[in-house]
């Protein structure tokens, strides 16, 4: 039976480190390439005492979507034993799934490519290109914000406790001069992650990092975020205070998700 | 920006909070106006004057904790021709060292510049005893003295170098750093007694002053968008002399009125406000937003704000019921516009 650790880790990858994949298959031209005519789901599943658990990949002739939970069909699964060994594989341990329809070969290899990907949202992968590290960025700031947000639906009792005396109030990552923006949105125990500048209202904290270079020493962790700030790599615009409780819990997905 | 602080732009201003940006204008303005000197009363590096003392090593002294000595030292350098920047903490400047500041300085309209940093609740965990929340109800009643309050980091630099123009006391109470910026660059046309239109409206006038200044332009935007109300924020930078003009018009134009600070309810904007208004014998609706007559809880600032609701949230509410108040028209047949 699976832990409520167990659980919870499984929903930051189904819910925040899936969806990151979506900016491999925009942003990066081979990858939108390979999966411009694919039409495919993919399916991630964990048998637990409850029912299974898992997500599911949509693929549909280059648009993409994450689904949750089991599809009513799918042409590659990925099975698992248990909720902790689909974590281990998502988070890059090796493990060994039961997979259904590999005769599907060429999906099977796109969809390996693609996970194979992800291992560069880990914070000790380096990147070798200028699109690499663009892409490294990018979907850091995507999957933490969204993970924050799945850590205090999901229960984690810090980011509940956090959130819960929280009035409205958005706290926004951006890159300078990149089409790279996120946010976090929190309203007394509610939490929702979005994509873009908010522009509703001025952030409560505005991490904004000067450029894709400067942003990757503090997301890999070369560099904490006080030296970072005092050597200009990013600007924390906003409170102090929740600025660095904001920092801490990133250090919490991290911790989560390695 | 160079290390010494005396030249800058805009662009640095991300970077810098209004403390930081005092200090920067204060080293360019020493530059230029050799006269000008620099008083702390062991707060150098919380107010950040101490950029100004390490430039201007022997323009700058530092009194201990002795606030009181520090301003009637002021007033002697004042007399001696001399521009005395003098810097501490609000709380210290208007209640601690009040009387030197009322009869050694104001009293003989002395050529001093009280730049009155952490004020309002902006000090949050530091506690009451630092908290400056009467301090804009003190003042303001000091005569001679001109009261400034900027919106942000570029407010306060144009407030620094306004100030220089007027030969007599001016108290600017500033933050403890880390207010988000309001404008987008120094050049809006600062003016010391001149309020400055924030956003446009004609249902309801907020009138706001230092960080209350950002909440009212977001609550502005919000209930335009979700109330379909045009809300006219004004941002009244100068509390003493006020601009009645700006606060008249916004009276007749839209009739509701609404003040927001982050200080005691008690004596500060909404008070000089409904004393402008009441002398005009125009009638409106009017609130008073900022904090009730009460000691307030400990915390981060954001959080003692949003809690006195003092925010854009407690803004919202507030134009929210204020437009569903009746007014009694007056009978002024000659104030159509």
């Amino acid at each position: 039976m699976a832990t409520e650790k167990d659980l919870l880790v499984s929903r930051i990858f189904c819910r925040a480190v899936l969806p990151v994949i979506k900016v491999m298959i925009e942003d990066d031209p081979k990858t939108r390439a390979k999966f411009a005519n694919t039409r495919a789901v993919v399916q991630f599943v964990a048998k637990d005492h409850d029912g299974d658990v898992g997500a599911y990949l949509d693929f549909d002739n280059g648009a993409f979507t994450v689904g949750q939970g089991v599809a009513a069909r799918a042409d590659i699964a990925f099975r698992f034993p248990t909720v902790a060994k689909m974590n281990a594989m998502f988070a890059g341990k090796p493990v060994l799934p039961r997979i259904q329809g590999m005769w599907k070969v060429g999906l099977l290899m796109k969809v390996m490519g693609l996970l194979m990907g992800l291992k560069i949202l880990m914070p000790n992968a380096k990147p070798k290109t200028p699109l690499q590290a663009r892409l490294k960025v990018k979907m850091t700031l995507y999957m933490v914000s969204t993970a924050l947000s799945q850590l205090n639906k999901g229960g984690y009792p810090d980011m509940v406790e956090w959130t819960a005396k929280q009035p409205e109030r958005v706290y926004q990552w951006s890159v300078d001069g990149e089409d790279i923006a996120c946010y976090l949105r929190v309203k007394a125990g509610k939490s929702q992650a979005g994509r873009g500048l908010y522009t509703r209202r001025k952030p409560i904290v505005h991490m904004k990092f000067s450029s894709i270079d400067n942003a990757l020493p503090v997301l890999t962790n070369q560099v904490d975020t006080l030296q970072a700030m005092k050597t200009g790599l990013v600007t924390n615009d906003g409170s102090p205070e929740y600025g660095a409780q904001l920092g801490d819990l990133m250090l919490k997905v991290a911790q989560l998700v390695t | 920006m160079s290390s010494g602080g005396v030249t800058w732009n805009v662009y640095d201003a991300d970077k810098l909070s209004q403390r930081e940006i005092y200090g920067l204008v204060l080293c360019e303005l020493g530059e230029k106006y050799p006269s000008i000197v620099g008083l702390s009363a062991d707060l150098a590096q919380s107010t950040k004057i101490g950029a100004f003392g390490e430039k201007f090593p022997d323009r700058f002294f530092n009194f201990g904790i002795a606030e009181q000595n520090m301003m009637g030292v002021g007033a002697g350098l004042a007399k001696a021709g001399l521009i005395p920047f003098i810097s501490t903490f609000s709380a210290f400047a208007s209640m601690r060292a009040c009387e030197f500041l009322r009869t050694d300085i104001c009293y003989q309209n002395l050529n001093c510049k009280i730049i009155a940093t952490h004020g309002g609740t902006s000090f949050g965990p530091a506690g009451t005893t630092h908290h400056a929340t009467e301090d804009l109800s003190i003042v303001r009643a000091l005569a001679n003295l001109t009261v400034i309050v900027p919106a942000d980091a570029l407010e306060t630099a144009n407030a620094v170098r306004a100030c220089m123009d007027i030969d007599g006391p001016v108290y600017i109470r500033i933050g403890r750093g880390f207010e988000p910026r309001v404008y987008e660059s120094e050049d809006y046309g600062f003016e010391i007694g001149k309020a400055v239109e924030m956003h446009p409206g004609d249902d309801v006038t907020v009138i706001a002053t230092g960080v209350t200044v950002l909440h009212a332009v977001q609550a502005a935007k919000i209930l335009k968008e979700d109330d379909k109300l045009g809300v006219r924020v004004l941002n009244v930078h100068t509390i003493k002399p006020i601009d009645r003009e700006a606060i008249i018009k916004a009276v007749l134009d839209t009739r509701r009125i609404v003040t927001f600070e982050d200080h005691n309810v008690i004596g500060g904007l909404g008070t000089t406000v409904a004393d402008v208004i009441a002398e005009s014998g125009k009638g409106c609706a009017f609130q008073k937003v900022g904090l009730p007559d009460e000691y307030t809880i400990i915390g981060y600032p954001e959080d003692i704000l949003h809690y006195n609701k003092v925010d854009t949230d407690g803004i919202i509410e507030k134009v929210r019921e204020i437009m569903g108040r009746d007014f009694e028209a007056d009978e002024n047949w000659e104030d159509e516009v």
